[in-house]
C-alpha cells in the first residue's frame, strides 16, 4: 500500500533509509539505529500498528554488523512492517524502546543476553535468559559461538527487587515445584496473605533451540519446532512451516489448508479442555475437572485415530499435511465432535451452577485492559481483558479466510473471563472443525517442495491455543537457515502475571497462574 | 478390670478403623471422578510403607521437629480416650473433660504449628499462620457447642453428655441441639482439613493449610502424623455420632449389646463420612478469606444453641 510508506516518508524523511516490499505481506523499513524510537513511535501512534517482537541476529559475515528486526503488525491492511537496523560491532549499543514501549522489556533483555548488544536506557537491564552462573562474554547467538563449546560457570547473585517495611515477608517459590510442572521461580513479597509484589524468574529450561535450528534442513527445523512446547506442538509446527513455505515459495494445496485448520482446532480443543479442567482442579472441584479431563482424553484418542499421534506431532509437513481425512472418516469425525460437544455442554452447564466455584473465579486475578495492552498480552488472556485480537481473523492464514467464526471477548479480565473466553472458543472450534470439514475441497495433500530462497527472511504465524505464535526465519547466501526466531505466546504473557496477582492473596496464585496457563518451555526455548 | 480392658480395646479399634474412613471418602471421590479408587488395603499399606521408610530430616531441625509427631499422636490418642466409642464408658472420662478434650487437640496443633516453623521453610510458616487463624475461630465454636450440650445435660463430662442423650427420647434434643450439630459438623470439616476448608489432595503448596505444615516430614514421622490426622478425623466423627445419634450405644459390657453397638457405630460413622464426602464432591474449596465466614457460621450456630436453651429453657 503506497499511502502508508509515502506518509511514513513524509513524516520521517531522512530517518528512513529505504522501504521495500519483502515476501507477500511483509514490508521493510531500513533505518539507522538512532531513529528507531521515532519510527516506532510513528508506526504505533500514527498508523496504529502493534509491536510484535524483536529479533536480533549476527550478520557480521555479510555486513560487519548485527541486525535488529522490529516486527509490527498492521491489522488494517493485513500487513507486517519490519523495521530493520544495523548495530556495528565496534559500538554494540542500540537505543532502548522500553521507556516508550514497555512490552519490549524482555525482548531487549533477551537480545542483550544472547547477542551481547547493549540496550541503552533500558530501565531494568538485569539478566533475563541467562542466570548469574553464565559467564560474561559468551553470547550464543553470535556465529562464533560453537554449539558444543564448554561454558565455565561463575558465581553471582541475582538482585531481586525488594519490598521493605514492617511485616513484609518474601516467599520464594520454585524453581522446583510439588506438582509435575516445569521449573520457574516466583518471588512474592507479602503482607500477611496479600500479595504486594511478584517477581518471576524463568528461563531455567533455556535449551538454545533457536541456535540449534541454524544450519538445519527445513525438515529438521520442523521437527525441532514441534518440540518447543509440548501441548502446542502443532501450532509451532504450522508457524514454522508457513515461514519455510513462504521462503521456498511452496504452494500449499487448498485441501491441506483446510486440514490444517481442522487439526489446529483439534489442538485448541484439547488444550482448552485441560485448561478449564485445571481451573476446576485448582479450586478443588475435582468432579468437574475429571469430567473435562475425560473429554480431553476422548479428543486425544480422536487425534490418534485421525493422525496416528495424540499430540498431533508430524501432522504438518513442508508444503502440506501428512494424514488425510477420507469421506468416511469425515462423517465419523463430525458425529464424534457432536457427541463431544453435548458432553462438554453438560459439564459446562454444571460448572456454572457451582456457586463455590464461581465465587473463587470471580474478581480473582484481574488484568486491566490497559495493562494487557501496554505489556503486549496475547491470546485468550488478552481477549479476557477486552482486547479484541486474534491472528486467525486479523492476519488470516491456512484456510481461516474462507471460514466464519466469532472471536469471543470479555472485559472483566479476571479468572472467570479467561474461563469464559476459553469455553466460547471451544464452541467456535467445534464449529470451525465442522465447517472446515464440510468446505474441504478435493485435491492433493502436499505441494512440491522447493529449495529455500537465499538471503531472504519470512514470517510464519499461528494463533496457538495460548495466543499468537511467530516464527521468523532468515536464510543466508546459500539458502541455509541462518537465524530462527521463535516468538511464543508465553513469552508475551508471562510478564502480565506480575500484575494479575496484585491485590490478590497468596492461596489464589495457583488459580490465577492456571487460568493463564503459560508454558515454561515455550517461553524459555 | 474387664471394663478397662474393653475400653483399651475400643480405643485401639478406633485407631485401626481411622484409615478406613479416609479410604471411604477417597473411594467416594474416585467414584465421582470416573475412577476406581484405592482398595481398602491401600490406605493401611501406605501407612505401613511410610513406617518402614527412612527419613530425610533438615539439618536445621531442633528437638521440636522430632518431638512433634509423638506429641501429636499422643495428644490425639489421649483425646480419643475420653470418648465413648462402643460402650458408654470411656477410658478416662471425668467431669470437665470436654475442656481437656478441646485443649489436648489444641496441644497437638500447637506443636504442629511450631514444628512447621522450626525448619524455617517458606511453606511451613504459611501453613502455621493459616492453621492458627482458622483454629482460633474453630476452637470457640467447638467449646460453645460443648457448653450448649453440657448445659442441656447438666454436666461437662463427655460420658455424661452422651449418656444423657442416649437415655433420653430422640425428640427432646431436637431444635437447639441440632444447631450445635451444625456447628460441630463445620468444625469437623475444618479440623480434619477437608474441602471446602482445606484440600487434602492438592499439590499446590501455596494453597495448603494442613499439608503445608507437614511438607518437611517423611518416613516414620510422616506416618505418625498421617495416622494421627486420620484418628482425629474419626474422633470428630465419633463425637458427632455419640452426641447426636447416641442410640444403641452399649450401656453395659454385655456381648450382645456390644455387638449391636458395633454395627450401629460403624453405620453411623460411615454415614457421617458419607456426608463429609458428599460435601467434598459438591463444592469447591473456599477462598481462604471466606473460611472465617464459614467458621463464624459455626460459632453463631453454637451460640444460638446455647442462648436458645438459656432463654427458652432446657430440653426444648
Amino acid at each position: 500500500m503506497k499511502p502508508v510508506f509515502q506518509k511514513l516518508k513524509e513524516k520521517l524523511g531522512s530517518a528512513i533509509l529505504e522501504v521495500s516490499e519483502g515476501t507477500a505481506k511483509e514490508w521493510r523499513v531500513f533505518a539507522a539505529k538512532d531513529s528507531i524510537l521515532r519510527i516506532a513511535e510513528c508506526l504505533i501512534e500514527v498508523f496504529g500498528m502493534r509491536f510484535l517482537f524483536l529479533s536480533g541476529s549476527d550478520t557480521r559475515k555479510e555486513n560487519k554488523s548485527f541486525t535488529l528486526h522490529y516486527v509490527f503488525s498492521y491489522v488494517h491492511q493485513d500487513q507486517f512492517w519490519i523495521v530493520q537496523t544495523r548495530v556495528e560491532e565496534k559500538d554494540p549499543q542500540f537505543p532502548s524502546l522500553a521507556p516508550f514501549l514497555p512490552q519490549v522489556n524482555w525482548h531487549e533483555r533477551e537480545v542483550q543476553d544472547l547477542l551481547g548488544l547493549v540496550a541503552v536506557g533500558h530501565p531494568d537491564p538485569r539478566r533475563l535468559v541467562f542466570h548469574e552462573d553464565w559467564p560474561q562474554g559468551f553470547f550464543p547467538l553470535r556465529k562464533d559461538f560453537g554449539p558444543h563449546q564448554k561454558i565455565p560457570r561463575t558465581a553471582a547473585l541475582y538482585a531481586f527487587e525488594r519490598v521493605e517495611g514492617e511485616g513484609i515477608f518474601e516467599i520464594p517459590v520454585g524453581p522446583v515445584h510439588a506438582g509435575i510442572i516445569e521449573p520457574g521461580h516466583f518471588r512474592f513479597s507479602v503482607a500477611g496473605e496479600g500479595i504486594l509484589k511478584l517477581e518471576i524468574r524463568h528461563f531455567y529450561t533455556h535449551k538454545g533451540t533457536e541456535k540449534s535450528g541454524e544450519g538445519k534442513t527445513p525438515e529438521h527445523l520442523l521437527c525441532l519446532a514441534e518440540r518447543i512446547s509440548g501441548d502446542n506442538s502443532l501450532a509451532h509446527a504450522v508457524a514454522c512451516t508457513q515461514a519455510l513455505e513462504s521462503l521456498g515459495q511452496i504452494e500449499v494445496p487448498s485441501r491441506a489448508q483446510f486440514l490444517r485448520v481442522v487439526f489446529l482446532e483439534m489442538e485448541r480443543l484439547h488444550n482448552h479442555m485441560s485448561d478449564i479442567a485445571g481451573i476446576a482442579l485448582d479450586v478443588a472441584f475435582s468432579f468437574g475437572a475429571s469430567q473435562l479431563m475425560r473429554v480431553k482424553e476422548t479428543l486425544l484418542s480422536l487425534n490418534e485415530e485421525l493422525a496416528g499421534t495424540r499430540l498431533l506431532r508430524s501432522v504438518v509437513t513442508l508444503g502440506g499435511v501428512r494424514p488425510d481425512i477420507s469421506e468416511v472418516k469425515k462423517e465419523w469425525l463430525i458425529q464424534e465432535i457432536k457427541k463431544i460437544k453435548d458432553d462438554f455442554d453438560k459439564t459446562i452447564q454444571l460448572l456454572w451452577q457451582v456457586d463455590s466455584l464461581m465465587d473463587r473465579v470471580k474478581t480473582t486475578g484481574t488484568i486491566m485492559k490497559e495493562v494487557a495492552e501496554v505489556l503486549g498480552g496475547v491470546g485468550p488472556v488478552a481477549r479476557a481483558s477486552g482486547i479484541d485480537r486474534d491472528l486467525r481473523r486479523d492476519h488470516p492464514y491456512a484456510a481461516y479466510k474462507d471460514l466464519f467464526f466469532r472471536v469471543p471477548v470479555f472485559i472483566e479480565g479476571d479468572v472467570e473471563s479467561r474461563m469464559k473466553v476459553k469455553v466460547q472458543e471451544v464452541y467456535e472450534s467445534f464449529k470451525l472443525i465442522h465447517d472446515a470439514l464440510q468446505a474441504m475441497p478435493q485435491g492433493s495433500l502436499c505441494g512440491a517442495v522447493k529449495l529455500l530462497a537465499p538471503s531472504q527472511s519470512a514470517l510464519g504465524y499461528v494463533e496457538s491455543p495460548r495466543g499468537e505464535c511467530f516464527h521468523w526465519i532468515v536464510t543466508d547466501k546459500s539458502g541455509m537457515i541462518s537465524r530462527w526466531k521463535i516468538q511464543s505466546p508465553s513469552f508475551s504473557n508471562w510478564p502480565l502475571i506480575e500484575y494479575a496477582v496484585l491485590e490478590n492473596i497468596v492461596p489464589d496464585f495457583p488459580l490465577i497462574n492456571k487460568s493463564m496457563n503459560l508454558s515454561y518451555s515455550g517461553n524459555d526455548r | 478390670m474387664l471394663a478397662i480392658l474393653l475400653s483399651v480395646i475400643q480405643l485401639l479399634f478406633l485407631a485401626i478403623l481411622a484409615p478406613a474412613l479416609s479410604w471411604f471418602i477417597k473411594k467416594m471421590k474416585a467414584a465421582s471422578q470416573n475412577r476406581v479408587g484405592p482398595s481398602l488395603i491401600q490406605v493401611y499399606s501406605d501407612l505401613l510403607k511410610l513406617f518402614r521408610k527412612n527419613m530425610v530430616i533438615s539439618e536445621t531441625a531442633s528437638w521440636i521437629f522430632h518431638a512433634m509427631p509423638f506429641v501429636l499422636f499422643v495428644s490425639t490418642f489421649a483425646a480419643a480416650s475420653m470418648l465413648p466409642v462402643l460402650g458408654i464408658r470411656s477410658l478416662f472420662g471425668f467431669t470437665g473433660d470436654v475442656i481437656l478434650f478441646v485443649y489436648l487437640l489444641a496441644l497437638g496443633r500447637f506443636f504442629l504449628a511450631l514444628a512447621a516453623l522450626d525448619t524455617g521453610t517458606t511453606f511451613g510458616g504459611m501453613g502455621s499462620s493459616r492453621e492458627m487463624t482458622l483454629s482460633s475461630l474453630a476452637e470457640p465454636a467447638l467449646l460453645l457447642a460443648f457448653f450448649s450440650l453440657g448445659f442441656c445435660a447438666h454436666t461437662l463430662s463427655l460420658e455424661g453428655i452422651v449418656s444423657y442423650f442416649a437415655s433420653g427420647s430422640p425428640t427432646q434434643m431436637l431444635f437447639f441441639t441440632s444447631l450445635a450439630f451444625g456447628a460441630l459438623l463445620i468444625v469437623t470439616i475444618a479440623e480434619s482439613g477437608r474441602i471446602p476448608v482445606d484440600n487434602p489432595a492438592t499439590h499446590l503448596e501455596l494453597t495448603m493449610v494442613h499439608e503445608a505444615m507437614i511438607l518437611e516430614y517423611s518416613g516414620r514421622y510422616l506416618a505418625l502424623i498421617e495416622w494421627s490426622h486420620q484418628i482425629k478425623q474419626l474422633v470428630f466423627l465419633t463425637l458427632l455420632s455419640d452426641l447426636f445419634f447416641p442410640w444403641g450405644i452399649a450401656g453395659s459390657w454385655d456381648p450382645l449389646a456390644f455387638g449391636l453397638s458395633l454395627v450401629l457405630y460403624l453405620a453411623k460413622v460411615f454415614f457421617l463420612a458419607f456426608v463429609i464426602g458428599w460435601i467434598e464432591i459438591h463444592s469447591a474449596k473456599l477462598r481462604l478469606f471466606r473460611v472465617p465466614d464459614l467458621l463464624a457460621v459455626a460459632f453463631v450456630l453454637a451460640i444460638l444453641s446455647l442462648l436458645g436453651q438459656l432463654m427458652i429453657g432446657r430440653g426444648v
